[in-house]
C-alpha cells in the first residue's frame, strides 16, 4: 500500500514538474523572441497568467461531444507519455512507469494527443480547422519519417527498444549524440516540426488559417489545451535528452541532492536544447505544407539513413 | 455421417432454402440465412475440435478433410463475422431486389470458405476455392446487374488467373510428388524453392491474388466497394485471409526448418511487395473521397501488413500476422458496416455531399471513432498489438530496416485516411439535407458495437487471440510459442504492459473529463456548426463551409512520384499490348482451308523433326 | 413638413426620440467584482486577466495601421501581456481601429457576441467616439457605444501608439477594480442594443435565438 501511495506520488510530483517546467519554457521562449526583435517582452511567468485568466473566463462554448472531449485527448496523451519516459536515472521520485513501455509505444503514444484534438476541431464545423488538421497530418506524415529512422538506428545499435536501457547505455559509455551523430541529426531536424515553430508553423498560422485546429477554442478548453501542449514540450525535450544526450541525474550523490542535482542538469540540457528550434524559428519564414513534407524527407531522411548504417557498422553487421 | 459434411450441407441446404423462402416471404429470406450461419456456426463450435479429421475417396482421388489449429483459428473469422454480417444484413437488405440470389450466394460463400479451411488435400481446397470465387463474383456484381461487363470483369480475371496459377500448381504437385494431400505435399517439400521453383510460386499467385497483394490488388478496390456493405465485411475481413491462410500454409516448409536463409529471395520479395501494397494503399485511400472506396484501400494497404509479417517468418512476424489477421476482420468489419449504414441511413457514402452525422448517429459514430483508432494502431485499442508486434518483429528478428520504415510510413499516413473517414462523414458542419436522418436499425447496430468491444478488449488483453493464434503457429511448424495476457515482449526482452497502459489511459481520461465538464458547467453551452468565427460573416443556411474536396491535396504535391505510378495503367497497358500479340495470332486464321492445311503439315513435320527431344 | 422629411432632416420630435433612443447606456450590471467587495479569489483571477489581453484587432479603418507599431519593437505591446489572437474564441479585447461602416458594423457584433465573457471593448479613434470626419456620412455609424458596449475610448485621429497603450493600461485599471466587462451587460440590455442595431443594419439576418 505504501508503495503504491508513494508510486502516486511521484507520479503527481512529475506532472507538477513537466508542467512547471513546460509552462516556464513557453514564457523564456517569448522572451528569447522579444529580445531577438530587440523588445523587452511579457515577462518569463506570462503563460501562467495566460493559463489563469483562460480558465477564468466566465463563459465557454462547445461545438459539440468531440469538440468538447478535445482537451482530454491531448491531456490523456501527454500524462501517459509523461509517466512512460525516465525523467532522471533511477530517481525514485520519478521512476514511475519507465519500464512498462517501450519506444514504438511511446511513438504511437505520441500521435494520440494530435489525432483527438483533430476530431474535436473537426466536429466545429470551421473550415479552417479541417484545412489546418489537413496539413498538420502531412506534415506528421513528413517528420516520423526520419525520427522514426533515427529510433531505428538507436534500437539496432544497442539492441534494445526500451528508452531505459538506452539511458543506461550512457551511463556507462558515452552519449549517444557521440556514438551516432546521425541519428540525432535526423531526430533533431525531424522536432522542428513536431514543435512547430517557423518554419513548420503552417499548421496554426495564427494570420492564414485563424490559427488552425484551435480557431473554435477558447476559454477552458484552449487553458487546457495549453496545459497538455506545455507538457508536451517538456515530454519531447526530456526524451531528446534521454535518448541522446545522456539523460539527467547519473551522479553519485545520495538523497535530495543528488535529485536537485539531477534536475539541474535536466534543465540546462532541456533548455539548451529547446532553444535549437526556436532560435531556427526565429529566423525562417514559413514552408508551405508539401515544401515542409518534401525537407523532411530529403535531408532529415538521409541522415536518418546514414544513421542506421552507421549503427549496422557500428554493431557489426557489416 | 461426418460433422464436417452435415455442416456443409447445411450451408448447402440453407442457402437453396433461402432462395425457395424468397420466392415465399421476403421478409424471412434474411433471418433464414442468419439462422442457417449460426446454426451451422454453433454445430462447428460445439462439435467439431481441432485435430479432427476424416478420409473419403471420391472417383478414385484420396480426399482428406479436417482441421488443424491453424485452420481453426481462420474458422474463428469466417464464422464469426459471417453471423454478424448476416444479422447485420436483415435490416440493410430490406426492400431490395433479388434478395434470395443474394442470400443463396452469401451462405454459398461462407460454405467455400469454411470449404477451403477445413479441407486437407488440394482437391478440395481447389474446388471450394472455386465456389468461394464464383459465389463472391455473384455478390460482386449484385449492385450492377446490368452491367457486369465492366463491373465485374477485373474481379474475374484476376480470380481466373489465380485459379488456373493454383491448378496448375496442383498438377505439378501430383506429377511430382505423387500426393495430393497437403500435409504429405510439404511432408515431402513440394513447397521448397530448390526442387521445382514454380508450384510454391504459382501456389504464392493464386492466395497472392486473393490476399491482393502487389501488383494483383487491382481488383481489390473496385470490388470491395462495389459489393453491398455486409458482404464486403466478410469479403475483405474474412476472404481476403484465405489468401493469407495460403501464403502460410506454402511457408510452413519454411516454418518447420527453422532456417532465416531459406526462402530467403522470395520471401524478402514478398515482404517487399507487402510493404509496397501498404504503402501504395495508403496513398491512394487518402485521395479517395468516397468513404467506401476509401475503406477499400485501406484493406489492401492493412493486407499488405499481413504479408509483411508472414514473410518476416519470425515468431513476432507471424503472430503479428495472425493477429492482424483476427483484429483487420474486427476493426475494418466494423467500417464497412459503418459505411453501410451510412449508406442506408442517408443514401451516399460521399463524403463531399454529407457531413455532420455524429448527433444524428451516435452509435455508429461511436463504432466508427473505435475502429478507427483500432485501425490507426493507436494505443490502447487492439490495432496498436498488431503494429507493435510487427515493427517488433521487423527491427528485432529480421534484417528488413529498410522496410520497417516503409510499413511505418504506410502507417503514418494511414493516419490521414483514417482522419478522413471520420471527418467526411461524421464530423464538420450538421447541414440542413442531413436533418432528417435517423440512427441506424438496432439490428444493424448490434453487429457493429460487438466487434467495436471486441477491438476495445483486445487492447488490453490481446492474449485473447494470441491463445489461439499460438497454437496456430504451433500448428504450421513453430514450437513454443510465447504469449502474454497483456504484455508485449520482443526478444530482446523490452516489455510493453497494455493493461497497465489502458488504465492509465482510462483513469486519466476520467480525471480530464469529469475536470473539463465540471468546470463553469452552467456556464458552458452547446452552439451549432454555424456558430464559427468566419470573420465575422455570417454564413447562411445554404451554405456549406466543410471543407472536403482535395483534403490532402499538399500532401498529394508532395508525394506526386508516387502517385504517378499507377498499376492500374499498367495493367490496361499490358491488355491492349497483348490484344495486338493475339491479334497477330488471329491472323493466323484466315478462314482459307489450304492455310489450315498447311498448318496441320507444318506441324507434322515439325513433330517428326524434333520427336526425339520432345518425347525422349 | 413633408419636403423637409425626404431630405433627411428628423423633425424636433424625432430628435427628442432618438435622443432617448440612442442615449449611451452606461450601465454596470453583471459587474460582480467591483473593487470594494470583490474577493481574494476574483482580485487574483482580475490580476491575470489584467496582465493576460488576447487582442482581437478589428482593422476597421485607418487606425489599423497604429496596430503593427504597437505590438513591435519600438513600442512593445507585449510587455504587458497584450497579445494578439486569431480568433473571437480566444480573444479577450476588441479593438475597433476607426470608422465604422454599417456593413462593417454587422460583422463587429457577431464577433464580439462570439467572445466569451469577461471581454472588453476598446474603441480607437475619433471616428468610434462620434463619428469623426465622418460625422456626416450616410453609411458610417457616429457612436460605438449604442451598439456594443464600450470600455475605454483612446482619443485622436489617429491616436499614436503611446495613447494607444495608453488605453490599455486604463483598461488594466479598470479590470483590477472589476468595473470593465460588459458582456453580462449586453446580454441584459439586448433589446436595446438590437434595436438600435437593426436601426442602421438593414439586411438584418442574424439568427433569432442568442446563440453567442
Amino acid at each position: 500500500m505504501e508503495g503504491i501511495l508513494f508510486k502516486i506520488l511521484g507520479a503527481f510530483l512529475t506532472a507538477i514538474l513537466a508542467f512547471v517546467v513546460g509552462m516556464f519554457y513557453g514564457g523564456l521562449r517569448r522572451k528569447v523572441t522579444a529580445r531577438v526583435q530587440n523588445r523587452v517582452g511579457p515577462p518569463v511567468h506570462q503563460n501562467f497568467l495566460d493559463l489563469m485568466k483562460l480558465q477564468s473566463k466566465r463563459t465557454n462554448i462547445a461545438h459539440g461531444f468531440m469538440g468538447h472531449l478535445a482537451p482530454v485527448w491531448i491531456i490523456i496523451a501527454a500524462i501517459t507519455v509523461l509517466m512512460f519516459i525516465p525523467i532522471l536515472h533511477g530517481d525514485l521520485w520519478f521512476n514511475n512507469l519507465t519500464m512498462k513501455g517501450d519506444l514504438i509505444f511511446l511513438l504511437y503514444m505520441m500521435v494520440f494527443g494530435s489525432l483527438g484534438m483533430a476530431l474535436g476541431a473537426g466536429q466545429t464545423g470551421n473550415p479552417n480547422s479541417a484545412m489546418g488538421v489537413s496539413r498538420g497530418l502531412a506534415q506528421l506524415a513528413g517528420f516520423e519519417i526520419p525520427f522514426m529512422l533515427s529510433l531505428i538506428a538507436l534500437m539496432l545499435q544497442f539492441k534494445t527498444t526500451s528508452i531505459s536501457e538506452l539511458m543506461q547505455v550512457q551511463e556507462s559509455g558515452s552519449w549517444i549524440i557521440v556514438q551516432n551523430p546521425f541519428a540525432f541529426i535526423a531526430a533533431l531536424l525531424a522536432s522542428l516540426g513536431m514543435f512547430r515553430y517557423s518554419p513548420f508553423d503552417i499548421v496554426g498560422a495564427p494570420a492564414e488559417l485563424a490559427s488552425g485546429p484551435r480557431s473554435e477554442f477558447g476559454g477552458k478548453y484552449l487553458g487546457t489545451m495549453m496545459t497538455g501542449g506545455a507538457v508536451f514540450a517538456f515530454i519531447k525535450l526530456v526524451m531528446y535528452v534521454d535518448l541522446f544526450l545522456g539523460g539527467a541525474g547519473n551522479n553519485n550523490l545520495e538523497g535530495i541532492a543528488g535529485t536537485a542535482l539531477g534536475l539541474v542538469e535536466l534543465l540546462v540540457k532541456t533548455f539548451l536544447l529547446y532553444m535549437i528550434p526556436v532560435f531556427i524559428g526565429l529566423v525562417s519564414p514559413r514552408f508551405r505544407t508539401e515544401q515542409a513534407i518534401q525537407f523532411f524527407w530529403k535531408w532529415p531522411t538521409f541522415f536518418g539513413l546514414l544513421a542506421i548504417g552507421w549503427a549496422l557498422y557500428k554493431n557489426g553487421t557489416f | 455421417m461426418e460433422i464436417i459434411a452435415i455442416i456443409l450441407l447445411i450451408l448447402l441446404v440453407g442457402s437453396i432454402l433461402s432462395f425457395l423462402i424468397n420466392r415465399v416471404n421476403k421478409n424471412f429470406t434474411g433471418v433464414t440465412a442468419f439462422l442457417v450461419a449460426l446454426a451451422s456456426g454453433v454445430v462447428f463450435f460445439t462439435k467439431v475440435q481441432s485435430g479432427y479429421q476424416f478420409n473419403f475417396q471420391l472417383a478414385g482421388l484420396d480426399l482428406q478433410w479436417g482441421l488443424t489449429d491453424y485452420s481453426y483459428y481462420f474458422a474463428y473469422i469466417i464464422f464469426g463475422l459471417s453471423v454478424l454480417a448476416l444479422l447485420y444484413s436483415i435490416k440493410y437488405m430490406e426492400g431490395k431486389a433479388r434478395l434470395g440470389y443474394y442470400y443463396a450466394s452469401f451462405l454459398m460463400t461462407i460454405l467455400g470458405m469454411l470449404g477451403v479451411v477445413v479441407s486437407q488435400d488440394f482437391v478440395s481446397l481447389f474446388i471450394f476455392w472455386e465456389i468461394m470465387t464464383w459465389a463472391s463474383f455473384l455478390l460482386v456484381i449484385y449492385n450492377s446487374y446490368y452491367k457486369i461487363k465492366t463491373k465485374g470483369i477485373k474481379y474475374m480475371i484476376f480470380s481466373a488467373i489465380g485459379a488456373y496459377a493454383m491448378l496448375t500448381a496442383i498438377v505439378f504437385i501430383r506429377v511430382h510428388y505423387d500426393t495430393l494431400l497437403i500435409s504429405e505435399a510439404i511432408a515431402k517439400g513440394a513447397f521448397n524453392f530448390e526442387q521445382y521453383i514454380y508450384i510454391p510460386i504459382f501456389l504464392l499467385l493464386g492466395f497472392g491474388i486473393k490476399a491482393a497483394v502487389m501488383p494483383f490488388h487491382v481488383w481489390a478496390p473496385s470490388a470491395y466497394s462495389k459489393s453491398p456493405m455486409p458482404f464486403t465485411t466478410i469479403f475483405s475481413g474474412a476472404m481476403s485471409k484465405m489468401g493469407i491462410f495460403g501464403i502460410g500454409l506454402v511457408f510452413t516448409t519454411f516454418y518447420l526448418s527453422n532456417d532465416p536463409e531459406n526462402f530467403y529471395w522470395v520471401r524478402t520479395i514478398l515482404g517487399w511487395l507487402g510493404g509496397i501494397t501498404a504503402v501504395m494503399g495508403t496513398i491512394y485511400a487518402l485521395i479517395q473521397t468516397d468513404a467506401k472506396k476509401l475503406l477499400a484501400y485501406s484493406s489492401v494497404a492493412q493486407l499488405g501488413y499481413i504479408v509483411v509479417g508472414l514473410s518476416t517468418g519470425t515468431e513476432l512476424g507471424v503472430m503479428a500476422a495472425l493477429y492482424l489477421a483476427v483484429i483487420h476482420a474486427v476493426f475494418k468489419g466494423a467500417l464497412f458496416m459503418v459505411a453501410g449504414a451510412v449508406e442506408k441511413q442517408v443514401g451516399t457514402t460521399d463524403m463531399t455531399k454529407i457531413s455532420g452525422l455524429i448527433r444524428k448517429m451516435p452509435w455508429t459514430f461511436f463504432v466508427a471513432l473505435v475502429s478507427i483508432i483500432a485501425l490507426a494502431g493507436v494505443p490502447p485499442l487492439g490495432g496498436f498489438v498488431g503494429k507493435w508486434l510487427l515493427y517488433e518483429a521487423l527491427i528485432t528478428e529480421s534484417n528488413n530496416y529498410i522496410l520497417v520504415v516503409v510499413v511505418f510510413f504506410s502507417s503514418t499516413a494511414a493516419f490521414m485516411y483514417s482522419y478522413r473517414f471520420l471527418f467526411g462523414l461524421f464530423l464538420g458542419q450538421e447541414e440542413k439535407e442531413t436533418e432528417h436522418i435517423k440512427e441506424a436499425p438496432v439490428t444493424m447496430i448490434i453487429p457493429m458495437v460487438i466487434l467495436a468491444v471486441i477491438a476495445m478488449i483486445a487492447g488490453s488483453y490481446p492474449g485473447l487471440i494470441f491463445e489461439p493464434a499460438a497454437k496456430a503457429m504451433e500448428a504450421i511448424g513453430f514450437q513454443n510459442v510465447s504469449w502474454q495476457m497483456s504484455s508485449l515482449t520482443n526478444i530482446w526482452g523490452d516489455t510493453t504492459d497494455l493493461f497497465l497502459i489502458s488504465m492509465m489511459i482510462f483513469a486519466v481520461f476520467i480525471i480530464a473529463f469529469i475536470f473539463l465538464t465540471l468546470k463553469g458547467l452552467k456556464k458552458t453551452r452547446y452552439v451549432g456548426t454555424k456558430d464559427i468565427s468566419t470573420s465575422g460573416e455570417l454564413p447562411k443556411e445554404w451554405e456549406n463551409l466543410t471543407f472536403q474536396i482535395d483534403f490532402f491535396k499538399p500532401f498529394e504535391r508532395a508525394a506526386a512520384p508516387l502517385y504517378s505510378m499507377n498499376m492500374n495503367k499498367i495493367w490496361k497497358n499490358l491488355g491492349k499490348n497483348l490484344e495486338a500479340f493475339f491479334g497477330f495470332f488471329r491472323k493466323l486464321y484466315t478462314g482459307n482451308g489450304q492455310t489450315y492445311a498447311l498448318f496441320v503439315v507444318i506441324f507434322l513435320v515439325v513433330l517428326l523433326l524434333f520427336k526425339d527431344v520432345i518425347f525422349s | 413638413m413633408s419636403e423637409i422629411k425626404t431630405l433627411g432632416i428628423p423633425t424636433p420630435e424625432e430628435i427628442k426620440q432618438a435622443q432617448i433612443d440612442f442615449a449611451p447606456r452606461c450601465t454596470s450590471a453583471g459587474r460582480v467584482n467591483d473593487k470594494e467587495t470583490q474577493g481574494t479569489v476574483e482580485y487574483i483571477l482580475n490580476f491575470a486577466r489584467k496582465h493576460s489581453l488576447f487582442v482581437m484587432a478589428y482593422g476597421t479603418g485607418c487606425g489599423a495601421i497604429e496596430i503593427p507599431a504597437t505590438m513591435t519593437s519600438r513600442y512593445d505591446a507585449e510587455r504587458f501581456g497584450i497579445r494578439g489572437a486569431a480568433t473571437p474564441r480566444q480573444a479577450d479585447v476588441l479593438l475597433i481601429t476607426g470608422y465604422l461602416a454599417t456593413k462593417t458594423l454587422k460583422r463587429v457584433i457577431r464577433v464580439y457576441e462570439q467572445m466569451q465573457d469577461p471581454k472588453y471593448v476598446i474603441a480607437f479613434g475619433s471616428c468610434a467616439i462620434n463619428g469623426g470626419m465622418y460625422f456626416d456620412s450616410y453609411n458610417t455609424i457616429k457612436a460605438l457605444d449604442r451598439y456594443i458596449p464600450v470600455d475605454v475610448y483612446i482619443a485622436g485621429c489617429m491616436p499614436r501608439p503611446e495613447s494607444v497603450i495608453n488605453g490599455f493600461v486604463k483598461l488594466q485599471e479598470l479590470i483590477k477594480n472589476g468595473n470593465a466587462g460588459n458582456g453580462e451587460a449586453y446580454r441584459e440590455d439586448l433589446d436595446w442594443y438590437r434595436k438600435n442595431q437593426q436601426k442602421v443594419i438593414k439586411n438584418w439576418d442574424f439568427p433569432d435565438k442568442y446563440n453567442w
